[in-house]
């Protein structure tokens, strides 16, 4: 039963582990998954997003700014507008580089956003060639045109001074506005005045009209020149309007949507992780609040547990001390029992040992008594017989009879043999009663309850005393080897130590199967008296020896020996301060040794004494 | 030792032995005018002494070094069966007196300090048993009995105990149960009852005086005492004054109880067909205040005989 008990505790181990390593592996995972979820929902970094955005709207300002530096072109003569648009052209060259690659960059994303990306780029590489295409070109252009405007003032000038003094306050005029026009069409970024320009030709036209052939020629070359203002100035806003036709901004526009649709995509997604989130997140914590009821009520149960289990552990206390109680009453008891089986071992020997000499004593006396009416007899039938002789009145038939009487009784009593045979019953009766008063003396030595606890007293006699009441145990079968020393008096309880001397012989006469024989050595000892008893007995074994001190420690068969007789020896010596020890071989023989101290220490004497006082009562 | 004074053939043969020889002094002056007396020191030399003289009586001291009284006894009754066997002790421990009852089957207990007129009578009566049966006492083995054979009574305050019996010594013995001694009786006047199976008490009584009753009426019943109160002073009764045949102790051994049972019906077989075995088991008379039992169970016990008269 208990094996299965034990593996069912083994099962229930295993099983326990079991559940462990799956719940961690359980928990492991879940927040596997609350990890994945997270970083899923982070996607979209905000950042990254911004930065895209940036470059974005850096490449749409560059752009704005190329073009307002090309359209510059048509009006400035400046150098440093090109060294500005060069500026500009590098500038975009990295921004487009940083909105296409790098940690920011639009390529990859996805297919939409890389194809508005390509399209852009191509568009804006298309803007650049065209730009390399004409800028040589575009300054020629504008130095031939700053040259037309320059040479149309002087050509209105010659007009002037070949015609005559009418003519010129006519044309004076219409030649000044006819250079405001000019001006004003080679300035203006998109000239609308080509018709008034015109106008203005013809007008001089006409005015010059009739005029000498250097006027008429002079009319012309400014024509000419003025038309050569216009052609440059139209081929320049070709030109220009051509780059500005380029539909970079478009292209960047789109571009912008297909990344903001990529990006809403993603954030769709993120959003859609984070509701899964969210729903996760909501069923971690159900699960959290349903383990933390469940850990709440655990820890009230556990308290109330706690709180049961001390009222058991109360109860149990209060039970255990009770035992503790009992045990050390019925230990008291059963010590005393012990004396008593002890006292009643010792009493029942004593008893045979003063039954027999007082059973012949008795008995003789019987026997003496008896006699003594014969003996009776025959005195009154001798004194009869010698009253008879020594009277005077007295026939000698009746004194012959009288003597004849006294003669046969005794005969018939054999008186002389008799009263030897009385008198030697009436010593052995002496010897016997004799016996009996060392037998009682013995006894009282024994027991020394005449005295008190602190007494001087010779180790050597209580040996004496003892050996005298365990006589009958030892007597033809032990013999009894004494070795006394010259012992100090030692301060003791005369009758546990008388105990204690009775409990060792007893056990060595009974560890004697057969005959054997008992040592006793005593000597005096540098702390006090030493006492070694030593038997040619069975011995015992290592085990047995270790544990002899122990109460209720017995090899003797059940009803035999209370077990108590060696625990009761050690406590004796214990209390007097002194040691025991034994030393033992199987089929050998054992010898204890005990060591006693001269003096009680005063400490201990008051409790002891008051120990043997309720011992003794 | 030995009187030259009358014939020895017609003195009886009484052997005392004790370790104290001034025990044997007195015993002599005691007893030398009526009996041939012989002593020993010891058990070894008591032993010597029987294999060349057979005696009537042997008086023995319990305790004495070598070999206690109840071994002597024991070997005694193998030489020389025919002697009354008496043990004078002046202590006794249980152990002793069951030994002596069922090893020894001893006639007697006289205790140390005795009185001298108590002794001389238990030996006179010793004598005059070993002296009547000496022919009867070699009978072994006798012939089986007609009729049905006799049961066995089992005398306790629990009857459970009759059942256990039962069931040790099998269907082949009748084992009748009995609480009360009045129930006891009313089996016996029914049945025939060669065995008496008893508690020393029931229902707190004594049961000496009925077995003692029973034995002096009836000396062919065989009477074993079942016991889980054994003390030594109820043992030295049931012998002197009940004349049980064995004593032996609860729990119940299987195999002693069936050994012991058998042992006791066919002592009673024996006293049954040998009338003039009946003193060897007379009892002593119980003092006065023994006779406890109601004068009616024993006048009852009394008109018995009749009926065992018709069995034998």
């Amino acid at each position: 039963m208990a094996a299965d008990e034990v593996r069912g505790r083994k099962r229930g181990t295993v099983l326990r582990r079991l559940l462990l390593t799956l719940s961690s592996i359980l928990a492991l995972a879940a927040i596997g998954l609350l990890v994945f979820l997270a970083r899923k929902a982070q996607t979209v970094d905000n950042e990254l997003h911004l930065q895209r955005l940036y470059h974005i709207r850096a490449v749409d300002a560059l752009d704005v700014g190329l073009n307002r530096a090309v359209t510059q072109v048509g009006v400035s003569t400046m150098v440093n507008v090109a060294d500005t648009r060069a500026v500009t052209t590098a500038q975009l060259g990295d921004a487009l580089d940083a909105l296409e690659n790098g940690d920011a960059g639009l390529r990859g994303l996805s297919p939409a956003v890389d194809a508005a990306l390509d399209a852009f780029l191509d568009a804006v590489e298309s803007k650049f060639e065209l730009a390399f295409d004409f800028e040589a070109r575009n300054i020629r252009t504008n130095q031939l045109l700053i040259a037309g405007m320059d040479a149309v003032p002087v050509a209105a000038d010659a007009l002037l001074a070949q015609v005559d003094e009418a003519t010129a306050a006519r044309l004076a005029p219409l030649l000044a506005q006819l250079k405001t026009e000019v001006t004003t069409y080679g300035v203006v970024q998109t000239p609308v005045n080509e018709a008034n320009i015109r106008r203005l030709l013809d007008d001089v036209a006409a005015a010059v009209d009739g005029q000498s052939e250097a006027a008429l020629t002079a009319a012309r070359h400014l024509r000419t020149v003025s038309g050569n203002v216009i052609a440059d100035k139209q081929e320049l806003v070709g030109r220009v309007s051509d780059f500005l036709a380029k539909p970079t901004a478009e292209l960047l526009q789109a571009l912008e949507q297909a990344y903001m649709d990529w990006h809403a995509s993603q954030v769709a997604v993120a959003n859609q992780y984070r509701q899964w989130l969210v729903a996760y997140a909501a069923i971690l914590l159900l699960v959290l609040a349903l383990l933390g009821i469940r850990l709440v009520r655990s820890l009230r149960a556990l308290d109330a547990a706690n709180d049961r289990l001390e009222e058991q552990v109360q109860a149990r206390t209060q039970e255990l001390s009770r035992a503790l109680k009992d045990l050390k009453a019925s230990q008291a008891q059963l010590i005393q029992s012990e004396k008593m089986a002890s006292l009643g071992q010792m009493v029942a020997g004593v008893a045979h040992e003063i039954n027999t000499p007082l059973g012949y004593a008795r008995s003789n006396t019987e026997i003496v008594r008896t006699s003594l009416g014969d003996l009776r007899a025959l005195v009154d039938a001798q004194a009869r017989a010698l009253h008879l002789m020594t009277h005077e009145e007295a026939d000698v038939t009746q004194v012959a009879d009288a003597l004849a009487a006294a003669r046969n009784i005794g005969e018939s009593l054999n008186a002389a043999e008799l009263i030897g045979e009385l008198d030697n019953l009436l010593g052995d009766s002496e010897h016997g009663l004799a016996q009996i008063a060392e037998l009682v003396g013995s006894l009282k030595d024994f027991s020394r309850v005449d005295r008190s606890r602190t007494d001087l007293f010779d180790v050597n006699d209580g040996i004496d005393a003892a050996l005298k009441i365990c006589q009958n145990q030892l007597k033809h079968r032990i013999e009894v080897v004494k070795a006394y020393g010259k012992l100090p008096q030692i301060e003791c309880s005369p009758s546990q130590l008388n105990q204690v001397f009775l409990n060792l012989i007893n056990n060595a006469a009974q560890a004697i199967d057969g005959e054997g024989k008992i040592y006793i050595h005593t000597m005096p000892s540098a702390k006090g008296v030493s006492i070694r008893v030593l038997d040619t007995g069975c011995g015992m074994t290592e085990e047995v020896r270790a544990r002899i001190f122990e109460p209720f420690f017995t090899t003797k068969p059940v009803g035999k020996g209370t077990g108590l007789g060696l625990s009761i020896v050690y406590r004796i010596i214990e209390d007097h301060g002194g040691t025991i020890d034994v030393r033992s071989s199987p089929g050998k023989g054992s010898e204890f040794t005990i060591e006693l101290p001269l003096r009680q220490r005063t400490d201990s004497t008051t409790r002891d004494a008051a120990a043997a006082v309720a011992v003794t009562a | 030792m030995n009187e030259t004074v009358a014939p020895t053939a017609s003195k009886a043969r009484v052997l005392f032995v004790d370790d104290e020889p001034r025990v044997l002094t007195t015993m002599r002056v005691l007893f030398r005018a009526q009996y041939q007396v012989f002593t020993a020191e010891g058990g070894a030399q008591a032993l010597e002494l029987l294999k060349t003289q057979p005696v009537d009586v042997i008086v023995s001291d319990q305790r004495m070094p070598g070999m206690t009284g109840i071994e002597l006894l024991r070997a005694a009754r193998e030489l020389n069966p025919n002697a009354m066997r008496i043990l004078l002790t002046g202590y006794s421990d249980l152990n002793a007196i069951i030994g002596s009852i069922n090893e020894g089957e001893i006639f007697r207990f006289v205790s140390k300090p005795w009185a001298n007129e108590e002794l001389t009578t238990t030996v006179a009566r010793a004598v005059a048993a070993a002296r009547s049966s000496a022919a009867a006492a070699a009978g072994d083995a006798p012939a089986p009995t007609i009729g049905p054979a006799p049961g066995v009574l089992v005398l306790d305050d629990d009857p459970t105990v009759a059942r256990r019996i039962q069931s040790i010594l099998g269907s082949d013995f009748r084992v009748f149960g009995a609480t009360t001694m009045d129930e006891a009786v009313s089996i016996m006047e029914r049945e025939r009852i060669g065995v008496v199976i008893s508690e020393t008490r029931v229902q707190s009584n004594p049961v000496i005086g009925l077995i003692g009753t029973l034995k002096q009426h009836h000396p062919e019943l065989v009477s074993v005492i079942l016991t889980d109160r054994a003390d030594a002073g109820t043992a030295i009764e049931l012998i002197n004054q009940g004349q049980i045949y064995r004593f032996i102790t609860k729990p119940i051994q299987d195999s002693q109880c069936k050994i012991t049972v058998s042992s006791a019906l066919r002592q009673h077989h024996r006293l049954a067909q040998s009338p003039e075995l009946h003193q060897r088991y007379a009892v002593a008379a119980p003092p006065p205040a023994a006779v406890a039992p109601a004068a009616k169970l024993l006048d009852r016990i009394r008109s018995l005989r009749t009926v065992v008269k018709r069995w034998v």
